[in-house]
């Protein structure tokens, strides 16, 4: 009984530090409208700079909150800067470029961090206070966690009393409604903005040193954190702040639970929460329908076949590929492999973002579940690779179905927040079950068969699989089926009215597209012989989202283009230097900044410009 | 007071104003009359600078603000009511009008929420609750009263009369008359020439974004042709 309430306590003390983080990505969306991903790394970097605060500061309880308090200042001050400098340009951008352009933002954090504190996890030297207990009912309980307990509802409180007694909370709220009108009655939306960025920044960087003296700050908060605080904000409900405060009590809890009696199985018990809420209340806990804001909706291009000029160019594009192994070295086919497999990848991706028109930020969960498939029919169930690549898109397509049935019927944003938050519930779940997945080592050796061990035999055959899988979904897109999922997102009512199924015809598109990165991650398998859970990592997930947005969503070629472009970029990028995520996050923040409409679309303008000239 | 002079707006391509001009004494009452799709809001839009106009003079007591933020025209002094009245449904009353608040003007007396709750008695009833749950009617004045908070020197009035209940109507009539005398000048669109007739000294004819005619609201009353030139379909 009682260490069941020891659990209770230290559940509702990591509720705490998670609810400051939601709170504050929570009321920026709710004024910007824009999904932050960097606001994990304004959390990462409050644990930081909270640590050298805190380090250089006495020891005393007085010292710790005036190094808190300092700290959520800092990180206040930095968020102002962020959003002067760089967000406030992309407000009226695609909702999918304002996610890249954040997550750029992530990674050049990431570098900047790591340049500055070094690789090591810092832990705060705890005071003697810090490591006091209090007796409640007979149990010893860390007196900090008290604290925190108590520091969750004292900010929801302190958040109400602002956003409702004081003249600046009544225009955030009215800003929420309609932001146009609160400018045309004489409110600066500029100063506004960044003062909501500048709170939503400091809670998330007092939340990131209050974790101090329970954890350490590391290089992976920024990450993890932002998917608990998506899981959070979605089930408590987009924009509400008590539905955040209650649903970060609910899976912190979960999680301190989850760990003592099912440790394997804490992430997936957080997802199948989520999911329950989901059904029950698509809107979350506490939210209410989302209303796109005025003039937010996208128009899209149509998809055309391509001209024939472009068809004999791919065609004798396909004939080179095919003669390849007969003058490239082993080297460079391993990287036409690798190319391969990235154009299905890439081309998987399209077909649920472009004509199906939903955003995905975990489509990396498919490949690796596609990869851990294969090797663990090879390596587990002693099968063949062929029966690995059937397995492969099976599974892969499996999963994306039971999961694309909870979410296909959100809408943009929330789809992009719960498809990153499914990979990372994935990465961790194949991480903790060492027992099959050898955790962090992965599967390792699951070669190709001695027919296919040559690299040209291997070649060949990742060619055959993944041209004909592209071809594929390109026919599909062609056929009625097509049609019906571009007619679905275009307008969702009007499909219905004339008598599409559209949540049927989205979950089939979804699993289609599952089960093809799937067999793109059994081909990766064994072209690279080995499995990891980095198959899964976001980074992969981005690498296919600006493979699918260099190439163009509007074009089926531009996947095709954009994975060939990007993969010959980025290895050379990695040989070139250490920094690689400093450089890939400006590249996308100068790609956002200068095509604030996608390239395809401000192609387009410039084209339309130019003929009204 | 306001000096509109060739002011061209669009919608993507679409030309919408074509070179509009008028002014409108300080004081005075202008309605812009002129049908559906005419280009009356647009041309109060582009005023506030909720759409920003591609070419044109727009000068308020003397101070330019065409091409300004729609912030800072309001703060010069212009006032708008939206012809949607785009109420914050989730505000109380009394939140409503705190967010039209801004500071005092030349001296004169601001206007309070007691002044306009006189103004409006209907108001005062309900000052707690949210605007969410309000008639057409009551609504359409919290719209008024809201940008009244802010003390503007002028008033754009988008169809105020549009889908309201004749009492209601008498009620706005008496309103407007009552701010004009403390002192607001008024720019009001309109279709319902009934309501104009009640509140305007001065109007102005709109077609296809152009003005067709300017002059004293009188002399539009005594020419049965005029009317019936931009009352016909
Ligand atoms: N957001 C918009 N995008 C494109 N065109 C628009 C937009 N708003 C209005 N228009 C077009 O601009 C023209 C002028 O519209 P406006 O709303 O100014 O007319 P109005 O005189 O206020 O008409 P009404 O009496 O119906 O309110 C119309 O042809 C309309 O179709
Ligand atoms: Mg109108």
């Amino acid at each position: 009984m009682s260490a069941l309430l020891v659990q209770l306590l230290t559940g509702l003390s990591g509720a705490s530090s998670l609810f400051l983080v939601a709170a504050g990505l929570t009321v920026i969306f709710g004024v910007t409208r824009v999904v932050n991903f960097s606001h994990g790394s304004l959390t990462m970097l409050g644990a930081y700079i909270g640590w050298s605060v805190l380090t250089r500061l006495p020891r005393g309880p007085e010292w710790f909150i005036l190094g808190i308090v300092l700290t959520a200042l800092i990180a206040a001050a930095l968020g102002a800067l962020l959003e002067t400098l760089l967000l406030r340009r992309i407000y009226r951008a695609p909702e999918l470029l304002q996610l890249l352009f954040t997550f750029g933002i992530v990674l050049v954090v990431q570098d900047a961090t790591l340049w500055l504190w070094g690789p090591n996890d810092l832990p705060l030297p705890r005071a003697p206070w810090l490591r006091s207990f209090v007796s409640i009912a007979g149990e010893r309980v860390p007196l900090y966690d008290l604290i925190l307990i108590a520091i969750g509802p004292l900010v929801l409180a302190a958040l109400w009393l602002l956003f409702t007694r004081t003249r600046w909370g009544t225009l955030v709220r009215a800003a929420t409604e309609d932001r146009d009108m609160v400018a045309a009655l004489g409110v600066d939306q500029k100063r506004l903005f960044t003062t909501v960025f500048a709170l939503g920044a400091g809670l998330a960087g007092m939340g990131g040193a209050l974790a101090l003296p329970d954890a350490s700050a590391n290089l992976q908060i920024d990450l993890n954190i932002i998917t608990d605080a998506f899981v959070v904000v979605v089930v408590g409900g987009l924009g509400s702040l008590p539905g955040a405060f209650l649903a970060s009590l609910l899976i912190g809890v979960l999680q301190s639970f989850g760990i003592v009696l099912l440790p394997q199985a804490t992430l997936v018990l957080v997802f199948v929460i989520m999911a329950a809420v989901l059904v029950i209340r698509p809107n979350g806990l506490l939210g209410r329908a989302q209303s796109t804001a005025r003039g937010e909706a996208h128009a899209f291009a149509l998809v055309r076949p391509a001209a024939p000029v472009l068809r004999r160019l791919g065609l004798a594009a396909l004939l080179l590929a095919a003669c390849a192994p007969l003058i490239a070295g082993p080297f460079l086919l391993s990287v036409l492999t690798e190319m391969l497999i990235a154009l299905l990848f890439a081309a998987s991706l399209h077909f649920m973002m472009g004509p199906g028109g939903m955003a995905s930020f975990g489509h990396a969960a498919w490949f690796g579940i596609g990869a851990y498939a294969a090797a663990f029919a090879v390596k587990g169930l002693a099968l063949g690779m062929g029966a690995g690549l059937l397995l492969a898109p099976l599974i892969a397509g499996l999963a994306a179905a039971l999961f694309g049935w909870f979410v296909v019927r959100l809408s943009g944003v929330y789809l992009a927040m719960l498809t990153l938050a499914f990979a990372q519930i994935v990465w961790a779940a194949l991480f903790q079950a060492v027992e099959i997945t050898g955790g962090d080592n992965g599967i390792l050796g699951v070669w190709p068969p001695p027919w296919a061990a040559d690299r040209r035999v291997f070649y060949w055959l990742t060619l055959l699989l993944c041209i004909a899988s592209a071809l594929l979904l390109r026919r599909i897109l062609y056929a009625p089926f097509g049609y019906a999922l571009r007619a679905t997102r275009d307008s969702e009512r009007r499909a219905e009215a004339i008598g599409l199924h559209a949540v049927h015809i989205r979950l089939a598109a979804f699993t289609l597209a599952g089960a093809a990165a799937g067999l793109a991650g059994g081909l990766s398998a064994f072209s690279k012989g080995s499995v990891f859970p980095n198959f899964i990592s976001i980074s992969r997930s981005v690498d296919g989202l600006l493979m699918v947005l260099l190439g163009g969503v509007q074009s089926i070629a531009g996947p095709i283009v954009g994975a060939i472009a990007y993969t010959g970029l980025f290895d050379l990028l990695l040989l070139a230097t250490d920094q690689w995520r400093a450089v890939l996050g400006l590249a996308i923040i100068t790609l956002v900044l200068a095509f604030p409409h996608g390239i395809a679309g401000s192609i387009h303008r410039l084209w339309l410009r130019g003929r009204e000239a | 007071m306001l000096h509109v002079d060739t002011l061209h707006a669009h919608y993507g391509r679409a030309h919408i104003l074509q070179g509009l001009s008028f002014h409108i004494a300080p004081g005075c009452a202008l309605v812009l009359l002129g049908r559906n799709g005419a280009g009356k809001s647009t041309t109060l839009k582009s005023l506030i600078g909720l759409v920003r106009p591609t070419s044109g003079r727009i000068t308020l007591a003397g101070q330019d603000i065409a091409g300004h933020e729609p912030h800072a025209i309001a703060r010069a002094g212009l006032g708008y009511v939206p012809e949607d009245r785009r109420i914050f449904t989730e505000l109380t009353v009394m939140e409503n009008l705190e967010v039209g608040r801004l500071p005092p003007r030349d001296g004169r007396p601001p206007w309070t929420p007691e002044r306009l709750f006189a103004l409006f008695p209907n108001l005062a009833a309900m000052r707690n609750r949210p605007g969410g749950r309000m008639s057409g009617g009551e609504q359409q004045m919290l719209a008024i009263a809201r940008t009244l908070m802010g003390n503007p020197r002028l008033i754009l009035l988008d169809e105020p009369s549009e889908g309201l209940a004749p009492v209601i109507v008498e009620h706005m009539v008496h309103a407007i008359r009552a701010m004009r005398d403390s002192g607001v000048t008024i720019l009001l669109a309109e279709q319902n020439l009934h309501f104009a007739l009640a509140v305007a000294d001065q109007a102005a004819i709109i077609e296809k974004g152009r003005i067709t005619w300017h002059g004293p609201i009188a002399a539009l009353q005594a020419d049965p042709a005029l009317r019936e030139a931009w009352l016909a379909p």
